[in-house]
């Protein structure tokens, strides 16, 4: 039924190309998409996707593959070494000299000025050393600080990439360009990105989570948010502050108060009777068809999705695994979602009041401390999870901030850090990030910076690398995932990015 | 490492002067790009030299630098485009001693190169601006096309049809039969005002065998002030519609308090059949036009004013893009970095434009535009004042705290203005302002920014309309911020773009496709009209009808062309499987707004009521008011727009996502909202009053579908009350009927649109 295919030059491009890649996209996915928005209208899926198949295979038997729901799973320009992705989201910008990035140099320059100056957000002055203890781990003898020491006994799946750098020192753009690749206009997420390339493998389930217990972080629904792309590749934001977690925040309208689901039932198998018998009189249309298969994945999602944030269901162990609090159920939730299917995960840390919990101005050795004790078990227990479940291969792990912070101390600043001389500012220059699993290579340093931990100076990676190397890991050609808007194609690296070849495993 | 290597960022070079830029860019670049670039640019670079950037020009050649900034005599560039020694270039004769003598002046400057981002590779527009001119397609005049010949001389009822039925022919195609009446009135009335025909509305039509029965109808329907409320939405998608403002600092009120003056504008802007050069001179700049008593189009700025916000830079290339984007069809927000790719849009003419946005204001005090209810407004005023008092009162008790700057005190403070922001923008009696730009008293002289980079500033340009859209004396503005020229410009007669980008939205949200399928870019990178003679008789006709929008629907919805049946054929889709040739009706789905409201007018629960401070949709007690009125905030879209392909607030939409997702499902069989609907469809006394099954399955039919049901439909709805009825019980909340009446409202038919 060639009809069905009635699509643009482009996509029908897209479809004649893929011969020996079966179903791998063209370099136009959105040409593909856009061919969606029409054949959302025209082809269906369920029933109506099997009798498309049935029709297409004269034709094309890979055409078949392709469905026409916009989350329905879809393969990349080439095989990924990642399916999923989560990312631990340290909002506020953790300081790398404290955690995965020891200079003992600063011990020697405590309290003096450092050769070298850079410009920072606030005032600051002179060197400031760790207060925590390095320690080397794993067979890879990687250095790691107390504040992550159960994270670091799994350092040899991990890739501590040291020489990250970003643009500006302020949380706002910064977290933009993290999370979008762009510090002030509205952009596609990375998240959204990837569920627009990837489908998602749960349609019971949105293909895209953002978890923050207590509120949203600074920027808001910004940083999931999928600005042109279809709305449903937005990222879903999911409060996880309390146990009760409301399964309706998630899925809106998941629960029907009024009817016992028998009931319902019913008044769907007459809805499908009443929608078969418009469609003989309509003759074949897939927009109807779709439709109807609509209803029945909505009803089974309300049986399904409730299961994956029910935590009893877990075995006590991996509950002590994880340990008590916020961040450890948000993170085993996220490993349940991953499970499940979802496509992007992203978890940010509870915000304590504070829209960036890891922004220690002042106090850093306590508030440090504190933010890293709420997560440091959860996320070992995490990768060790993953790892013993044979998810952590094709899961990519993701942790870091916005930026960094500085080596050096940051004077006193009014409204800032409340007079007092023991904390950090921020850093883009240079900061650390780690990846672990879906295809990096583990027990792994990449790039330095300087011998203050202010500046990447030695294979340096700038955000837009990042996404590119993390785009390539999913399977895409970060030049060649793009989405026309307004005259343009754009893609989530704009005009940079550099995928990191050295990290791949 | 080397501390030394890192020691400091390198600084950027500091911009040359204006004058350096303009000599560089008037009479060193063009002799460079038509001479040089060939075989020195992006492309080839002979002899490993490249003369397109200046680290490049610097850097030299494979033998060594061609250049010595400031010493013409020693640069090999020189003595070789002099023809002296052995390397003469270029190799095809001497430049003109003009073009010699600007070369060797600029090396003498210190060969100043004004950092452009097309010196970075970034192509620009294939066509210059004079030969866009001439060749694009949507630049060309409007002018009154011929009607093409046909073989069928019969079908034809308008103009129109004749475009149609000419490319149909050319394939070998025919038009579909005439809709049903039926089909007609419903794809009629939901098209124009967003809700379907009462069973007393069809039956008359149905009965009224007249000639002009259908355009009754369409009068009728055009003259409901439900129709501007159906259309305005139409145009708040193109206009980034939103009463939030996008991320805000902390304390600062995220509302737009009046941004609803604007909506209720455009509402009565369509329902009024406001000529369109009015509507836009208005968006523009009724500030600066002759308003008379009535100041209320004095909100038809918001079209300019309630986008989303961020530094200055950001909220002026909003402002660009609204007007360039949603008037023009032209993606002028491209250019902010750099020529624009695509089109003869150069850098240069964003920051024209820039400068006319950059130098209007928003002013302190919005100006009231309407007298609120007395009684209301007393109340209103009473707290007001004592609010303020509240504010004032703060600031005397904590004046020296505030000067230092303490930040709880800035804080308290803060919270105190946003309550008296609150109190003005939610309380019923407040009055309603228009959100305003006015002329800055002195127009700022704009200057480029380099790669957009607003600390980065190039050459000075003026404040004047697109190059490609002017005629050859193109001149500055001279009126202040030149924003009523920029108006006038667009509003212009022979503007080729914006009768065209108009009618053809229209023809969009009639069809379901414009005959452009990129709305808002009819640009190179854009596609092209499938029918341009067609396009440019609307845009003709549109024009010659005073810009007449409600006249445009006339001529649309009398066409043979819409009044087709939507059924398809099995030769027609072989050839013309998109429908591009539109020899049949697209059939469409109601959008988010047109299912919300349908559902509450079945249910008779459709609260008519106009205008006004924005309602929550999306809570209980459920607003019954229509969902244009709904509270829209840009930076939390509520979950249940985007299930439905809401258009994004952040930038202008040209048109909505179509998706079909379960959530939309979960929608209809699990909200509140729809079963409170389907109750409420049979306590309407038409429907309670029919006590036997059949004949209220019938008369539900009739109000859902326009239609009488099939047996087997009656069947299937006699079994399942049956059924249903079997397991009613005490703690069921729902009665068969409800539960039945509900699946009626979740069909597919209910949401198509035949």
């Amino acid at each position: 039924m060639r009809l069905l295919w009635s699509m643009e030059g482009a996509a029908r491009l897209a479809l004649s190309e893929r011969g020996d890649t079966m179903g791998y996209h063209s370099d136009r996915l959105e040409a593909h998409l856009l061919t969606r928005r029409e054949l959302l209208g025209r082809s269906g899926m369920g029933f109506g996707a099997l009798a498309l198949a049935g029709m297409l295979s004269e034709t094309s038997p890979a055409a078949a593959a392709v469905s026409t729901n916009p989350l329905a799973p879809r393969r990349p320009h080439f095989p990924g070494r990642a399916k999923r992705v989560l990312h631990l989201f340290m909002n506020g910008g953790p300081s790398q000299v404290d955690t995965f990035d020891p200079k003992p140099i600063l011990d020697q320059y405590h309290g003096k000025p450092i050769p070298l100056q850079l410009r920072t957000e606030r005032k600051t002055g002179a060197a400031y050393r760790s207060p925590f203890r390095f320690q080397k781990y794993g067979q890879s003898g990687i250095e790691v600080s107390e504040l992550f020491a159960r994270t670091a006994e799994c350092i040899d799946d991990i890739c501590v990439i040291r020489s990250m750098h970003a643009n500006q020192p302020n949380h706002g753009p910064s977290l933009l360009l993290m999370n979008c690749g762009e510090s002030r206009l509205i952009r596609p997420s990375l998240g959204s990105w990837v569920t627009y390339g990837l489908g998602s493998e749960n349609q019971n389930l949105p293909g895209f989570i953002a978890m923050c217990p207590g509120g949203y972080p600074g920027q808001g629904t910004k940083n999931w948010g999928s600005a042109f792309l279809p709305g449903v590749f937005q990222g879903t934001y999911l409060d996880t502050q309390h146990a009760d977690i409301d399964i309706e925040k998630l899925v809106e309208h998941i629960k029907n108060t009024f009817l016992p689901l028998p009931n319902q039932r019913r008044q769907l198998d007459l809805l499908r009777r009443l929608n078969e018998h418009h469609l003989e009189r309509q003759q074949q249309d897939a927009q109807l068809e779709a439709r109807i298969q609509s209803f029945e994945l909505a009803y089974r999602m309300q049986l399904e999705a409730t299961d994956a944030f029910d935590l009893s269901k877990e075995p006590p162990y991996i509950r002590d695994l994880y340990g008590p609090g916020v961040q450890a159920r948000q993170i085993l939730i996220a490993r349940r979602l991953l499970e499940r299917g979802v496509r992007y995960v992203q978890v940010y840390h509870e915000l304590n009041r504070t829209a960036e919990p890891w922004d220690s101005h002042e106090d850093l050795e306590v508030k440090h401390r504190r933010r890293a004790r709420e997560c440091d078990q959860a996320i070992a227990a995490l990768l060790k999870d993953l790892k013993q479940r044979g998810l952590l291969e094709d899961t990519l792990v993701i942790w870091g901030g916005e930026f960094g912070r500085t080596p050096v101390v940051e004077m006193p600043t009014p409204g800032s850090n409340n007079g007092r001389m023991n904390g950090r500012d921020h850093n883009h220059y240079g900061f650390t990030m780690w990846l672990a699993g879906g295809g990096v290579k583990g027990g792994m340093v990449y790039g330095a910076t300087d011998e203050f931990g202010f500046q990447a100076v030695e294979n340096k990676v700038h955000v837009h690398d990042l996404h590119a190397t993390l785009l390539w890991l999913l399977g895409f050609d970060h030049e060649k995932l793009t989405y026309r808007h307004a005259g343009r194609d754009f893609r989530l690296t704009d005009v940079h990015g550099h995928v990191v070849k050295d990290i791949l495993a | 490492l080397t501390l030394l290597g890192i020691a400091a960022p390198v600084a950027a070079e500091p911009a040359p002067p204006p004058q350096a830029v303009e000599f560089f860019e008037t009479k060193v670049r063009p002799v460079l790009a038509e001479n040089c670039f060939t075989c020195h640019g992006a492309k080839r670079q002979q002899a490993g030299l490249r003369l397109d950037g200046r680290e490049t020009l610097l850097k030299g050649s494979e033998t060594g630098p061609v250049v010595v900034a400031g010493d013409p005599d020693k640069s090999r560039l020189i003595h070789a485009i002099r023809y002296q020694g052995e390397l003469k270039m270029p190799p095809k004769g001497p430049l003109p001693a003009e073009a010699i003598e600007s070369l060797t002046t600029w090396i003498k400057m210190g060969a100043p190169w004004p950092e452009s981002a097309n010196t970075a590779g970034v192509p620009s527009s294939p066509l210059s601006v004079d030969e866009a001119r001439r060749k694009h397609w949507a630049f060309q005049p409007v002018r009154r096309p011929a009607l093409p010949a046909v073989k069928d001389p019969t079908w034809a009822q308008t103009p129109l049809d004749s475009f149609i039925l000419a490319k149909l022919e050319e394939k070998g195609l025919t038009p579909s039969p005439p809709a049903t009446r039926r089909v007609l009135i419903r794809r009629a009335t939901l098209d124009l005002i967003g809700l379907p025909p009462t069973p007393e509305e069809l039956a008359a039509f149905e009965a009224d065998r007249s000639p002009d029965a259908f355009a009754r109808v369409l009068d009728r329907l055009l003259a409901s002030p439900q129709y501007g409320e159906r259309w305005g939405r139409h145009w708040l998608d193109v206009a980034r519609y939103a009463d939030t403002k996008g991320s805000v600092a902390n304390n600062e009120e995220p509302r737009y308090p009046f941004a609803y003056t604007y909506r209720d504008y455009v509402i009565r802007a369509f329902n009024e059949d406001l000529p369109y050069d009015q509507f836009l001179l208005q968006q523009l700049a009724a500030d600066l036009l002759p308003l008379g008593d009535d100041k209320r189009p004095l909100a038809a700025m918001g079209y300019l004013t309630l986008g989303p916000r961020g530094n200055l830079a950001d909220t002026i290339d909003d402002r660009i893009d609204v007007v360039s984007r949603g008037l023009l069809g032209l993606t002028v927000a491209c250019a902010r970095c750099h020529d624009h790719k695509y089109d003869p849009i150069p850098q240069a003419d964003y920051y024209s434009l820039y400068g006319v946005f950059a130098s209007s204001t928003e002013p302190q005090d919005l100006p009231q535009i309407a007298e609120p209810e007395p009684a209301a407004y007393d109340a209103y005023t009473k707290a007001l004042g004592e609010l303020q008092q509240q504010v004032k009162a703060f600031e005397d008790r904590n004046r020296s705290e505030l000067q230092a700057g303490h930040r709880k005190f800035r804080e308290q403070l803060r919270a105190l203005q946003r309550k008296v922001d609150q109190h003005r923008l939610t309380h019923p009696g407040a009055p309603p302002k228009a959100m305003v730009l006015v002329d800055a008293s002195q127009p700022v002289e704009p200057r480029v920014f380099l790669r957009g980079n607003s600390r980065a500033l190039g050459a000075t340009v003026p404040r004047q309309f697109l190059a490609v859209l002017s005629g050859d004396d193109r001149q500055p503005f001279r009126q202040g911020s030149g924003r009523l020229e920029l108006a006038q410009a667009i509003a212009a007669r022979d503007n080729p773009l914006t009768a065209r980008v108009l009618v053809n939205r229209v023809w969009m949200h009639h069809f379901g496709q414009g005959l452009v399928r990129s709305p808002s870019n009819f640009g190179l990178g854009g596609e092209v009209p499938s029918h341009p003679e067609l396009l440019d008789y609307l845009a003709w006709r549109f024009r010659e009808d005073g810009w007449s929008i409600k006249q445009l629907h006339r001529l649309i919805l009398l066409s043979a062309v819409y009044q087709q049946s939507s059924a398809d054929n099995p030769g027609r889709q072989q050839v013309d499987p998109d429908n591009h040739l539109l020899g049949k009706m697209n059939r469409q789905r109601l959008n988010f707004e047109a299912l919300r409201d349908s559902l509450l007018a079945v249910a008779g629960r459709l609260d008519r009521k106009q205008a006004g401070q924005p309602v929550d949709l999306t809570t209980a007690p459920f607003s019954l008011r229509r969902s244009v009125y709904g509270f829209i905030d840009r930076q939390n879209l509520p979950g249940l727009f985007r299930t439905f392909d809401f258009a994004s607030p952040d930038t202008s939409s040209e048109q909505r996502h179509q998706t079909t997702i379960p959530q939309q499902a979960l929608f209809l069989m699990n909200s509140p909202f729809v079963i409170e609907q389907a109750r409420h469809l049979l306590t309407r006394p038409d429907v309670a009053a029919l006590r036997e099954p059949e004949a209220r399955i019938e008369y539900l039919y009739r109000l859902l579908y326009g239609r009488a049901p099939e047996a087997r439909e009656l069947a299937l709805g006699r079994q399942f009350l049956e059924a249903a009825r079997a397991s009613e019980s005490k703690d069921l909340q729902l009665t068969a009927w409800a539960q039945y009446a509900q699946v009626l409202l979740m069909s597919n038919e209910f949401v198509l649109v035949e």
